[in-house]
């Protein structure tokens, strides 16, 4: 595909030299992208850097016909200053938000430092997220020196936007510590419809809840994207899932997202583009759709995308005060595929061991002896995550039959299962329930144990056990053990199953 | 003083032309190993940047069609093979980009693969693999966005994957860094191959062949990324192309 070779602008470049890099700026027409220049005007204007495509005009179009576009299509087009492309073209995009967290950044800035010298400054200090997360309450002295790394960057490049630790005894005390990075993005007003948000995490595509384009990277391009704030991307067709019908109350998100996966295959939407979108996904709050497009990677998926509407501009009221422009789809778009759920006759599922793909009914797995419950991860650790555990727990009003580790996912989700209370329960807030259910105390936010970590983590699997989780992945080794079994489920399923020692449908709690 | 013509290779990996580039890329394939005219000691290049000529002005040299040849043993895996298994998350700490703990990573590639596989990817107290060439299934290196697991593979010594298909951020990571080489194959070669028989890779034919079982299989032509994994990355490859300006 020769067209998709990056051909060299002959008269412009990115970076003239590296004393520049403090000046650089691309100017943009787009009223929704600006970027602010640090110093006085620059002497060199970058228009585009692909040298322009060569597009056939057929006789029958004329003035400014434009071909119909997806909404990711359309997220790439405003980003990469086109007004016209299509799946498969590769090009150079705007970016709006990088984040990275204690895992990659050091390394991400270790090549960020070798590529553009040691005294390079980055793209735009207010365009780039610090997020530590991963491994932080732990003993363990490279985890606890990466966030160190993290702070001598960020304070060497006056970065605006650090969740910052070091009390590691008490979360608490650090009023600036925020925990799992999607969530913390999303609480703290960085996703905005329309815009291009890049992190060092597979589950960035979380983010696609809000409209934008969302996807993960690795520390190579993070290290160009902070001295660039451009990326080379393919524009992904996109796969559409029209959700339908009333959502029975023993479902959530998780549900949803474990039906689609089992039915299109862990490489089902590699390279592609996922849209939700029906009445279904309509009714959903943000923190369900977070869920949904958190799993759009299990699929393969590039990223997920939920057109933005009330619900979305409802929750960013209180939190960005930044201008967004949200896109949505043409209505004679093209898309590879088109799937059709009806909702309302979808039952409470599982990913059995040891794939997001193998899906099964939950009811069909009740003969399945567990040994411990995980409740926390982007995925199952939001405020809701826990308020619909709290509702099983609440409904059963027995104890749990084994240890069920809960994981807030940030500081603020922590807060709320301490301070929320529970419908139906007379006041009692979601901590009050766990304790009441013998789950063990909320631990300190962070990614904890979904990806096993040090030894030292928190409800790390260092023996080989069968769990039901509401993390995102159970390949082999994923918690830590590799002969650990670990079933993905809905906190519903997960609390459910915590309270028989079996894995178990939430219908025996919930109806 | 190293020339083109001097350079060889060890045992295992044969690089039949493409000189190095004058501005020489930070990550090269680690596996190049280099002897003076008059076979004195071997000096390996590795990630320290120490080793690596200063670059002089953007390499007039055009981007040639990529004809490097991988011969050495195969390791064989199955489907879905995902990053917790090429790098368990618990060797996260390590940063890539520190060459001490770069080499680390490479010592527990592929650790994390259940018992079944009853063939260890790197013997025990060993910390380089003897497997050149990885064999694998489709969708190879799914789940996390980590660069550490094609990082690991290739500080481990392999060269280059061979699979049915690949999760997209690994191989975006396989090229952006140049750690190996990521190609498609067309037939399901896990199926055809066993560890431990010795393959070539001849990248301008497209093709593999087994030695031990005598056969030859298609692979799918490595097109674009050839230019971006041969220039040693995208950084490389941007400068290359003018993209941004060179070092120094």
């Amino acid at each position: 595909m020769a067209s998709s070779v990056i051909s060299p602008a002959p008269t412009s470049s990115f970076i003239n030299n590296k004393k520049d890099l403090g000046s650089f700026c691309f100017s943009s027409t787009s009223q929704f992208s600006v970027n602010k220049c640090k110093k006085s005007a620059v002497s060199k204007k970058i228009v585009s850097v692909m040298a322009p495509q060569q597009s056939e005009r057929r006789p029958a179009t004329t003035g400014s016909v434009k071909n119909a576009m997806t909404l990711t299509e359309k997220i790439f087009s405003r980003a990469s200053e086109k007004p016209q492309l299509s799946p498969g073209d590769n090009v150079w995009v705007n970016v709006d938000i990088l984040m990275t967290h204690d895992v990659c950044g050091p390394g991400s800035f270790g090549i960020f430092k070798k590529e553009f010298g040691e005294n390079a400054k980055v793209w735009d200090r207010e365009k780039i997220v610090i997020i530590p997360d991963h491994y932080i309450f732990t003993s363990d002295e490279r985890a606890n020196r990466n966030v160190d790394i993290l702070r001598d960057f960020c304070m060497e490049q006056n970065i605006k936007y650090f969740y910052d630790i070091k009390d590691l005894g008490n979360f608490k005390a650090n009023p600036d510590y925020k925990g799992v990075c999607h969530i913390a993005l999303a609480q703290e007003g960085h996703c905005r419809p329309g815009e291009v948000l890049l992190g060092t995490d597979s589950h960035t595509c979380t983010a696609g809840a809000f409209g934008q384009f969302a996807t993960g990277i690795g520390n190579t391009d993070a290290g160009f994207v902070l001295g660039t704030g451009k990326v080379l991307l393919k524009v992904p067709p996109t796969l559409r899932f029209v959700l339908d019908g009333e959502m029975p109350d023993y479902l959530l998100a998780k549900d949803l997202i474990l039906q689609i996966i089992g039915e299109i295959s862990v490489a089902g939407a590699t390279y592609k583009s996922m849209e939700f979108v029906g009445t279904t996904v309509e009714r959903l709050s943000m923190e369900e759709r977070m869920t949904l497009c958190n799993m759009v990677v299990e699929a393969g998926g590039k990223n997920g995308v939920v057109p933005a509407d009330g619900t979305t501009f409802k929750y960013l009221e209180d939190k960005t005060s930044l201008p967004y422009e949200p896109v949505y789809s043409d209505e004679k778009a093209s898309f590879l595929s088109e799937y059709r759920f009806d909702i309302s006759k979808l039952e409470p599922l599982v990913a059995k061991p040891h794939s997001p793909d193998n899906r099964a009914l939950a009811r069909e797995c009740k003969d399945v002896k567990i040994d411990r419950v995980y409740i926390g991860s982007c995925t199952g650790g939001k405020t809701e995550d826990f308020l619909a555990a709290a509702k099983v727990f609440l409904a059963s009003g027995k104890k749990v039959k084994v240890p069920t580790f809960l994981v807030p996912a940030t500081q603020k989700v922590w807060m709320d299962v301490y301070t929320l209370p529970v419908p139906g329960s007379g006041g009692k807030t979601c901590s009050q329930i766990f304790e009441e259910a013998g789950c063990d105390t909320p631990a300190s936010p962070s990614c904890g144990a979904c990806l096993g970590g040090p030894k030292d983590t928190y409800a790390r699997m260092n023996e080989p056990m069968v769990c039901v989780s509401t993390t995102n992945r159970n390949f082999p080794g994923r918690m830590g053990h590799k002969e650990g079994q670990i079933y993905l489920a809905s906190p519903y399923t997960a609390a459910a199953s915590a309270l028989t020692g079996y894995v178990t449908d939430p219908r025996e709690f919930l109806e | 003083m190293v020339t083109a013509s001097s350079i060889s290779f060890g045992a295992n990996t044969t690089f039949t032309s493409s000189p190095i580039p004058k501005t020489k890329p930070l990550f090269i394939p680690h596996s190049l190993k280099f002897t003076t005219g008059n076979g004195r000691a071997a000096v390996t290049f590795q990630r320290a940047v120490s080793v690596i000529p200063k670059a002089t002005s953007a390499d007039s040299r055009a981007t040639k069609e990529p004809t490097a040849t991988f011969h050495g043993l195969c390791y064989v895996v199955g489907d879905n093979i995902d990053t917790d298994q090429i790098i368990p998350a618990e060797y996260l700490t390590l940063v890539p980009s520190n060459p001490d703990e770069y080499e680390k990573l490479g010592s527990y590639a592929l650790i994390g693969l259940p018992a079944t596989y009853t063939t260890r990817f790197i013997d025990e107290n060993e910390t380089k693999t003897k497997y050149k060439i990885i064999i694998a299934g489709g969708n190879f290196g799914c789940g996390s966005s980590r660069e550490h697991a094609p990082v690991a593979l290739g500080a481990a010594g392999c060269s280059a994957v061979v699979a049915e298909s690949y999760a997209r951020i690994f191989f975006r990571n396989s090229v952006a860094t140049g750690e190996i080489y990521p190609l498609d194959s067309e037939a399901r070669l896990c199926e055809e191959c066993s560890t431990g028989d010795v393959v070539t890779i001849e990248i301008a034919e497209s093709r593999l062949i087994n030695h031990t079982t005598g056969k030859e299989y298609k692979l799918k032509p490595i097109g674009d990324l050839g230019p971006v994994i041969d220039a040693g990355g995208i950084f490389a490859y941007a400068r290359k192309t003018g993209m941004i300006a060179s070092r120094n």
